[in-house]
């Protein structure tokens, strides 16, 4: 703290004088931050009872055999990991979460971008764009997936009908254990892809015009300006939109168990639906608790891995 | 809301599963410390009805559309003291049908504070009593208010008791049937000469009784919802599973005994019944519900609870028991009943009261009966007003070949287990697996529910 108060930049040349300036600061310091400390103290109260103690707590009881129906638990020491490795459940519908991630946020990124950089390039009605693309992002996921369960209906269904206007044969939407995943995908872009629209298109009403100009005086085209001039400026926002998503994505559970409850033969269900499962409806919450560490560990290893592409970045 | 977090520039949630904001959080907060205080003073004016003579009794139940409208009825006929006894005061809980309500109802009982009554599935009572989730009733005070062992049917009677002691009182049985359109059936030769569906007897029979129904109909013949339903398979499949038969049964720790010939017959007879030409194969629930009440189809596999739903498709409806078409006469149901969930320190004469409840309800059920339920108190069933309920008493018959969910803590209604069996069958009417397959993928699955260690006992 010392070292970045600017009153005592010139004096840390030497370091012996540096500490003993350090010591007769620290009081007025400790006094600010105990000013600081009353500010964050309800929000500390709030974040240690309601997200610190629950992760201390469920590591412990993923090493019990703690079941909502009961109150005497023992420890079982690592049977729920064992139990839980050796579980095709719990390899499939870890699977299955990584597959909707991937599916899911590519092209939320992507269509995004495209939405955004239309919209920017100055399409007249620019509101209409605007409130048309973020529209489905107000819709709680209740709504969402009903309309959605109607738009797939296998005879009634608006997909299944332009398919036969074009003679197209009918797709088993949320019945096919291969396209399933897809329809839940498409879902979730449609409602959700409206915020990472908002994040671009603030991104690029912020970006200076001035190289835009410069380059298009040089006389390069407008492709040529987007791949060199626009897109790399917007690398950034890339990077924060495509972390943001894929956290989000692996998180993905409310929509899928509300339009086919992980089905047909658990080809959508994803990890957190298990956890639910058998912690929720099958009482077994040390054997939840423990797979839902297996799935942290995952979600830690991919911030990991982003952390060090974004510095590698920068 | 979501629309202001860009402009904050904190882009703190994307994700589909959206989180409130930070300020929406306080001020809910807020708002719900505001109603705690208001509701103290409040909760100490609702006590002058029990001052008045009534009894104060909490319920919980999972009765929600027209039977929670009916079930309202039948607690304010209750409360008003039916048949001049004294009346309740009663502090009725609605939640969602479904596996959470199970949930909650499990976690209250183990915390030792439940409602003094509450509804449950009969299926569900192997995941409840063994673990003392729920307590148990006593015989002799329900028989002092008019109830005994004798008003109900034995098949039904049977599940409510655990090592001989009775926990679960059944007010209905609602068994999954057929619905039909009446005039299509006649045009299709099903009916007998009283008007109502004749016998099938053999599987051939009910294929073709879809041939002769899509015929009259010229759409599909026979309706069934079941993608990504987590129940609808199951009923059909154990309904038909029990007519050959054949045991399901499902020992603590495996192997599960299932006759695996007999359950291939079964969902063979599935396929070929919802082949996709005839009878449709890929439809979901509500998609087979609005086909059927808006005449795209003679028949309808369904649960009875439907009756009021279809009853305002205003086609000449008809009803009646899954027909027979293995060797043994037997329906798929099960039964909302009434269990005294685990308190640690019951008050007496509040049992006592809830044990009086549980009575007065059940004398109630003709209303109950009007949305399709049968009767589970037998006196009820042979009261003229019964008779006349069209198409109700039609299928009544159920209730005396009712077979419920193997009495394991993992099954019954709203369950994994229903949910876990329905998937492989799924598969097998949507063409993408064999009936052999689909079978031993059954049998896998119930294989490992019955190995994981039990949570209830």
């Amino acid at each position: 703290m010392t070292t970045t108060a600017p009153l005592g930049a010139e004096e840390q040349t030497g370091s012996p004088a540096a500490e003993a300036d350090g010591r007769r600061r620290t009081a007025p310091g400790r006094l600010r931050a105990g000013n600081g400390l009353v500010f964050v103290l309800p929000f500390l109260l709030v974040f240690g009872l309601f997200m610190v103690w629950p992760i201390v707590q469920g590591l412990w009881m993923s090493f019990t055999d703690s079941s909502l129906a009961l109150r005497d638990t023992s420890f079982v020491g690592l049977d729920n990991y064992t139990e839980a490795f050796g579980d095709p459940d719990v390899w499939s519908s870890l699977g299955n979460t990584v597959l909707f991630t991937v599916i899911s946020s590519v092209p939320l990124v992507l269509v995004a971008l495209a939405m955004a950089l239309l919209v920017h390039s100055g399409l007249a009605g620019q509101w209409a764009w605007r409130l048309s693309f973020f529209a489905p992002y107000l819709l709680p996921v209740t709504v969402v997936t009903m309309i959605w369960t109607w738009l797939y209906q296998p005879e009634l269904g608006m997909a299944n009908q332009l398919l036969d206007a074009l003679g197209m044969e009918p797709v088993g939407w949320l019945s096919d254990e291969s396209v399933a995943m897809w329809s839940v995908a498409a879902l979730t872009v449609w409602w959700t892809v409206g915020f990472n629209f908002l994040l671009y298109l603030a991104a690029l009403q912020s970006l200076p015009t001035t190289f835009d100009e410069a380059a298009a005086l040089d006389g390069a085209g407008a492709w040529r300006r987007l791949w060199s001039i626009t897109l790399p400026q917007l690398r950034r926002t890339t990077g924060l939109v495509a972390m943001l998503q894929i956290l989000a994505s692996l998180k993905v559970f409310d929509q899928i168990y509300i339009l086919t409850k992980g089905g047909p033969n658990g080809s959508t269900r994803p990890v957190l639906e298990y956890v639910y499962d058998v912690g929720f409806t099958g009482y077994r919450l040390g054997y939840a608790s423990a797979v839902s560490y297996l799935f942290f560990a995952l979600i830690i290893l991919v911030s990991l891995v982003q952390l060090r592409l974004f510095r590698r970045e920068d | 809301m979501s629309s202001r977090l860009p402009a904050q520039g904190v882009p703190a949630v994307s994700d589909p599963v959206r989180r409130p904001s930070r300020r929406r959080l306080l001020r809910n907060a807020m708002a719900g410390a505001g109603a705690l205080l208001a509701a103290g003073p409040l909760s100490g004016c609702a006590s002058p009805a029990s001052a008045s003579g009534a009894s104060d009794l909490s319920v919980w139940d999972l009765f929600q559309g027209g039977d929670g409208l009916l079930m309202d009825d039948m607690i304010e006929a209750v409360s008003k003291g039916a048949g001049g006894a004294k009346g309740f005061d009663v502090d009725r809980t609605i939640l969602d049908w479904g596996p959470s309500y199970y949930t909650k109802l499990a976690m209250s009982a183990a915390g030792g504070r439940a409602s003094d009554v509450a509804a449950m599935h009969l299926s569900r009572l192997a995941g409840y009593a063994p673990g003392g989730l729920v307590d148990a009733f006593d015989l002799d005070l329900l028989a002092e208010h008019g109830v005994s062992e004798k008003d109900f049917t034995p098949a039904v009677w049977s599940r409510t008791r655990h090592e001989g002691t009775v926990y679960a009182i059944p007010l209905d049985v609602h068994p999954f049937i057929v619905f039909y359109d009446k005039k299509a059936a006649e045009q299709a030769g099903l009916l007998d000469t009283s008007g109502e569906l004749a016998p099938m007897g053999s599987p051939e029979a009910l294929l073709e009784a879809g041939k002769a129904l899509a015929e009259a109909t010229g759409q599909a013949g026979i309706l069934f919802g079941h993608v990504t339903d987590t129940a609808q398979n199951w009923r059909l499949f154990a309904g038909l599973y029990a007519q050959t038969g054949a045991a399901f049964d499902l020992p603590d720790g495996g192997p599960p005994e299932i006759d695996v010939d007999a359950a291939v017959r079964v969902v063979t007879l599935m396929t070929r019944l919802f082949d996709g030409r005839t009878n449709p194969n890929n439809l979901d629930y509500n998609g087979a519900l609005a086909a059927f009440s808006s005449g795209r189809g003679g028949m309808a596999m369904l649960g009875e609870w439907e009756l009021p739903t279809l009853k305002k498709s205003g086609m000449e409806l008809g009803a009646a028991p899954f027909p027979q078409v293995f060797e043994k006469p037997a329906v798929y149901t099960d039964s909302h009943s009434f269990v005294l969930p685990h308190q640690d320190s019951p008050d007496p004469a509040r049992r006592r009261e809830a044990h009086r409840y549980v009575a007065q309800i059940l004398k109630q059920s003709l209303t109950w009966a009007s949305a399709g339920h049968i009767p589970a108190y037998q006196p009820v069933l042979a009261e003229p007003e019964y008779a006349a309920l069209e198409p109700q008493s039609s299928y009544a018959d159920a209730a005396k070949v009712a077979v419920l969910d193997p009495p394991n803590w993992f099954a019954g209604a709203g369950s994994n287990f229903q949910n876990r069996m329905c998937q492989p069958l799924q598969s097998a009417l949507l063409g993408n697996t064999t009936p052999e397959k689909a079978v031993r993928q059954m049998v896998r699955e119930a294989d490992t529910l019955l190995r994981q260690p039990n949570p209830v006992a």
